[in-house]
């Protein structure tokens, strides 16, 4: 549906309603709160500058997203190529849990290589369609399946009891 | 159904059962940012109207405690102001053009039918500052003027609430001033300053001649210190004012109206023994 550009109201109504998937996509990317909320609020910003681009209303989200997307891979690009442990202590096993204690399914998802988190956590967590998660991440819908194909088989491994 | 397929619906069940966890302060930085918004400086744009952001903010507290826990925790925690006065939200306008430039944020209050009516006070305020604002952007041409409106809550006892409104119109020089709103929380009743005294109570006079005394002793103590006390003829019957913590009296010109702009906001506080007599 074409339509004209979003008014101040209806963009912060649009972006409320997602809030979560856009904290979920910028917290699978980046691993730190504190970097997803920048992220998300840079993307917002940014979004809204360019809120004339957005053709179909209903295309909202993952256009949305592919911006927040962006802003996530300009802050890793812009990052040391070192991680603090702090910031990965809590998908660590702690040194005295018992290893039979099963993995909460966002550990084991944050356990996965970044290229496959974005698209596992949108699937599953935000129940978003190959087309859109293919959209929002700018890769091909048949990389979308192939990410989601390894990205299940690495948590069944993770997640299914021995 | 296939193998993967039957593990698949296991994992979207995990993941609504073990929600993401979200910081509790994320859904307020999302609005926070919403806000904010607004078009690239000096592009023109239409004035916001209150009722809009309003009805934006009553979406979002309709909106967000469906939508997130972690939203609804965080609205939790808005404050309670006291048993009859509670902040429901803020308010905000905000305008730049490039030369006219406003930011106006006040609280809205509920919980009470006085809370409610110094909420209708200050929005009939902040409208008519607004409105003046608007009027003076038509006309200003290539000058600049900006409008600010903060507030801040004086006194919060168990028998009395103060809220403060601070506006600075700014032109060639700035100029502040207050309104103060007061709500007796024993009686229910929003109070100004004739309602703090009996009805046959000459109180202006009274509290006229201390502030005239006041001004004259501090500039005879203090070479620095400049009033107008000759153009000074009387307080307002219901001048600005609140209690200090020590529960003083104390009186609140806005700049320019007693004394010259370095002056600022003069303040006054007046004995108790100069009044206690006209008490109701």
């Amino acid at each position: 549906m074409m339509q004209a550009k979003l008014d101040q109201d209806t963009f912060s109504t649009l972006v409320i309603q997602n809030q979560e998937t856009l904290f979920h996509t910028a917290k699978a990317i980046l691993r730190s709160d504190e970097d997803a909320e920048d992220a998300v609020q840079e993307a917002i910003c940014t979004a809204f500058e360019r809120r004339e681009s957005l053709r179909e209303t209903d295309k909202f989200r993952p256009w949305l997203l592919r911006i927040l997307v962006n802003k996530c891979y300009d802050t890793c690009r812009r990052r040391r190529p070192t991680v603090d442990l702090e910031d990965v202590a809590e998908y660590l096993p702690a040194k005295s849990q018992d290893q039979t204690e099963r993995l909460t399914l966002w550990q084991a998802v944050m356990a996965l290589s970044g290229d496959l988190r974005a698209a596992v956590t949108l699937f599953y967590y935000d129940g978003l369609s190959i087309r859109e998660i293919s959209g929002a991440l700018g890769i091909s819908e048949a990389a979308v399946k192939t990410r989601l194909s390894r990205g299940r088989a690495k948590l069944r491994r993770l997640l299914e009891d021995k | 159904m296939d193998r993967f397929d039957e593990f698949d619906d296991i994992l979207r069940e995990r993941a609504r059962r073990e929600p993401i966890p979200i910081p509790e302060d994320y859904a307020g930085r999302v609005f926070r940012t919403c806000a904010a918004l607004e078009d690239a400086p000096g592009k023109r744009r239409h004035f916001s109207r209150w009722a809009e952001v309003a009805a934006a903010v009553l979406a979002l507290f309709i909106a967000v405690p469906n939508a997130s826990p972690a939203a609804a925790a965080a609205l939790a925690e808005v404050p309670v102001l006291g048993a009859i006065v509670e902040l429901v939200t803020f308010r905000s306008w905000t305008y730049d053009d490039g030369h006219g430039s406003a930011d106006v944020t006040v609280p809205e209050l509920g919980g009470s039918a006085a809370a409610r009516e110094v909420s209708d006070q200050v929005r009939a305020y902040t409208d008519q500052l607004i409105g003046q604002f608007q009027r003076d952007c038509e006309t200003l041409g290539e000058g600049y003027e900006s409008l600010d409106v903060t507030s801040a809550v004086v006194t919060d006892s168990d028998t009395w609430f103060t809220l403060r409104v601070d506006a600075t119109e700014t032109r060639a020089s700035g100029y502040q001033f207050s309104r103060f709103y007061h709500i007796d929380k024993a009686t229910g009743q929003v109070v100004t300053l004739s309602g703090l005294f009996r009805e046959d109570a000459d109180y202006v006079t009274v509290l006229s001649g201390e502030v005239l005394r006041q001004m004259e002793e501090r500039m005879a103590a203090d070479a620095s210190v400049s009033y107008f006390p000759e153009e000074f003829t009387a307080i307002d019957p219901q001048q600005n004012f609140y209690f200090n913590k020590n529960g003083e009296l104390v009186l609140v010109f806005d700049e320019y109206t007693i004394a010259p702009g370095s002056m600022g906001m003069p303040e006054f506080i007046i004995p108790a023994e100069v009044y206690g007599e006209l008490l109701k």
